[in-house]
């Protein structure tokens, strides 16, 4: 599994381990080659003291005083070697701890003396010094000058003493790094942990968000600062998600519901033939019928609203007589008006604007049905349609005393009515919005408003044509 | 037994009507809930059918209205709202009975007819006074054991009779309860019927059951219960 906190963990450590492994290794290379150097001038220190007692007497080098110029402890084993020859190779000085074996014969100058590891005679690790210099004169010795032989000298002591003390310097440093490595290794994890337990917590809280309780929101203060835009968004999205899903909630109990109640209508009445078979007439089938247009009808708008929510629904954009067409679909409502008592002024100028005529035609529908159903008894509706520069506007008017301002934008709500009963049959509460929905995809714009007359004023604006 | 519809949709007050007087009931309808409201201040329903999204007055606010003055009337919450919410706040408004859209019609009637036994204090379909029986759910009378030929008139006001046995019921009760607001109170019509009753229960056993008592009403009770009411 793909763990933030266990990738942080390996990363963290490898750094860690990687950057401690270095340091430890640098130390004990720059502790080990200070120790060297000092190895080295010790040894150094020792040749000129060898150096020293080496001089010349007539013609040949001899030590000058006793027999071992680096005597070592008491009774301790030898630690120190060395061995002086000639320009000629032969044997100057030596020192008896070498016994009959020699030294290794190489030098180098006294600015740049020689330093090498070998094998004592003794078998013990050691390390040499070789030098090679002018022999000095013999007990201030005066006149003319003549040439100088060169004594070449070579110290080696044990480094056994040395290779202890690297030793117990590799062993500490090796502890230390695991000691450290270790505590790394301890801490790091929790520190982690804790560093990220506001992460572990915020995904806590959002694993406990589903659709049941999408009013929770997460804490905006108390976090730490790199956590506070991810709430803020989380805390976005989830408010989103809470009007989206009681949006979706709403429109299924909606549609539930206009269905339960043609439903419940057509199921009583089939009972009730069936049980009370003389009770069947021809109104009883055209009461059967009259349901089932209206199931259909709820349907047919249902999937046009989908169609267009989904961008299925195309618009053609024709020249179309919005006057003409706007008287032609009012004729269609006039007897029905009229038996409402309602009075209609129509105000049609020429018009011509770029639509779909059957789309334009429904909208008009919809637009007409809601004014003659609405408008009390006795009203006036007005219907106007006008061309100017911008385009052709289309009104329709009619009292409206029961709406308030706020309702206005509900109007174009699924399922919305003024009145919660919705089994009058007649009213689906989806013609305004799929009104809306058509004057949309043809590029119109549909609007509701109250005048100061307090009449509901739908206004359809659209392009002119071309 | 005497039900109130309150109902908005035209289509359901017809086919609910229709079976709810078919199965023996006084019906009154109402389309919106003022008008329900009304009715149902001005009579003594059994049982009232009532929608919750009704024009002018949501039902539950009708509902509410009722039980705020006191009235105990039975009441039928018939809606399309089918959430557990809103079964629950229907109850809890006061409704002794939910019923969600679309329905069984025999399941409505059954749960009036439960209503109607629990508006009355009995728990069972089968009601025996002496040897008379009533078999509510059958609509049926027989007494010592020979079927009565009963209008359904005659057999409602005998089962509001049974129902109500050994309480005087007024004859104003039984218009209210048997017969429809088309009666004229002036006429005899009750006591004409209780009349056709009697000679109907007298077939097969002339022990009187039905006792008139002066000034107050009638009451169907047991020979033996009425001699020592009287006494």
């Amino acid at each position: 599994m793909n763990s933030l906190r266990r990738r942080l963990t390996r990363d963290v450590l490898a750094i860690s381990a990687a950057l401690l492994g270095g340091s430890l290794a640098a130390l004990y290379f720059a502790a080990r080659s200070e120790l060297q150097e000092q190895f080295d001038a010790a040894l150094r220190a020792k040749a000129l003291a060898v150096g020293a007692v080496v001089g010349e007497d007539e013609g040949r080098t001899h030590l000058e005083a006793g027999a071992d110029l680096l005597p070592g402890p008491v009774g301790a084993p030898p630690q120190d070697f060395y061995e002086a020859w000639d320009a000629n190779g032969a044997s100057l000085a030596r020192s008896p701890s070498l016994g009959t074996a020699d030294l290794p014969a190489f030098a180098g100058s006294l600015v740049q003396p020689g330093f090498w590891n070998l094998k004592l005679p003794n078998g013990q690790a050691g390390r040499a010094i070789g030098v090679s210099y002018p022999a000095r004169p013999e007990n201030g010795e005066r006149g003319p000058r003549r040439p100088r032989s060169e004594i070449r000298l070579v110290v080696a002591s044990s480094r056994e003493d040395f290779d202890e003390e690297l030793a117990a310097l590799l062993g500490i440093a090796g502890a230390c790094g695991v000691l450290l490595l270790g505590a790394t290794l301890w801490t790091v994890p929790r520190v982690l942990r804790r560093g990220l337990a506001p992460l572990d917590r915020l995904g806590e809280q959002v694993a406990q968000i589903d659709a049941d309780n999408l009013s929770a929101r997460f804490p905006a203060t108390g976090l730490p600062q790199e956590l506070e835009p991810i709430c803020g968004r989380l805390n976005a999205l989830v408010a989103r998600l809470e009007v989206s899903l009681a949006r979706e909630r709403q429109f299924s109990a909606d549609l539930a519901h206009e269905l339960r109640t043609p439903l419940a209508e057509l199921r009583s009445l089939a009972e009730c033939t069936l049980k009370w078979p003389e009770t069947r007439d021809a109104a009883t089938d055209r009461e059967t019928l009259a349901i089932a247009r209206q199931m259909e009808t709820l349907v047919a708008s249902m999937l046009s609203l989908a169609r267009g929510e989904h961008g299925r629904l195309t618009a053609r954009r024709e020249p179309i007589a919005v006057d003409a067409l706007a008287r032609e679909v009012w004729q269609q409502f006039a007897a029905r008006a009229e038996a409402h008592g309602l009075r209609a002024v129509l105000t049609l100028g020429p018009a011509t604007a770029a639509a779909d005529p059957t789309l334009l035609r429904s909208i008009f529908a919809n637009l007409f049905d809601n004014a003659v159903d609405h408008a009390p008894a006795g009203a006036v509706i007005d219907l106007t349609v006008e061309a100017g520069p911008s385009g052709v506007t289309v009104r329709v008017a009619n009292p409206a005393d029961n709406l308030a301002p706020a309702d206005l934008e509900k109007l174009f709500d699924r399922f919305w009515r003024k009145e919660s009963a919705r089994s009058d049959g007649q009213h689906s509460g989806l013609g305004l919005p799929l009104a809306r929905m058509f004057a949309t995809a043809m590029g119109w714009k549909l609007t509701a408003a109250l005048d100061g007359e307090r009449r509901l004023v739908f206004t359809l604006a659209g392009p002119a044509d071309g | 037994m005497r039900i109130l519809i309150v109902e908005d949709s035209a289509r359901l007050q017809r086919t609910l009507s229709l079976a709810l007087r078919k199965s023996g009931y006084v019906v009154d309808l109402a389309g919106d809930g003022e008008e329900g409201q009304w009715l149902a201040e001005s009579h003594d329903y059994d049982v009232i059918v009532l929608d919750i999204m009704l024009p002018k007055r949501d039902g539950l606010a009708v509902l509410d209205a009722l039980r705020r003055q006191g009235r105990t009337t039975h009441v039928l919450l018939l809606t399309a709202r089918d959430t557990l919410a809103d079964r629950v706040q229907g109850l809890r408004a006061g409704a002794d009975d939910y019923l969600v859209k679309p329905f069984a019609l025999d399941e409505l009637l059954a749960r009036v007819d439960a209503l109607c036994r629990r508006a009355y204090g009995a728990k069972q379909s089968r009601l025996v006074v002496s040897d008379l029986e009533i078999d509510t759910l059958a609509r049926r009378a027989i007494r010592a054991g020979q079927p009565l030929d009963l209008t359904a008139r005659e057999y409602n006001l005998l089962e509001y009779l049974a129902r109500r046995r050994g309480q005087i019921v007024a004859r104003s009760e039984i218009e209210e309860h048997i017969y429809d607001d088309q009666v004229d109170p002036m006429s005899n019509v009750v006591d004409s019927a209780i009349c056709t009753l009697r000679k109907k229960l007298a077939v097969a056993n002339d022990t009187p059951l039905i006792h008139t008592r002066r000034g107050f009403g009638y009451v169907l009770e047991a020979p033996a219960a009425a001699a020592v009411s009287v006494s």
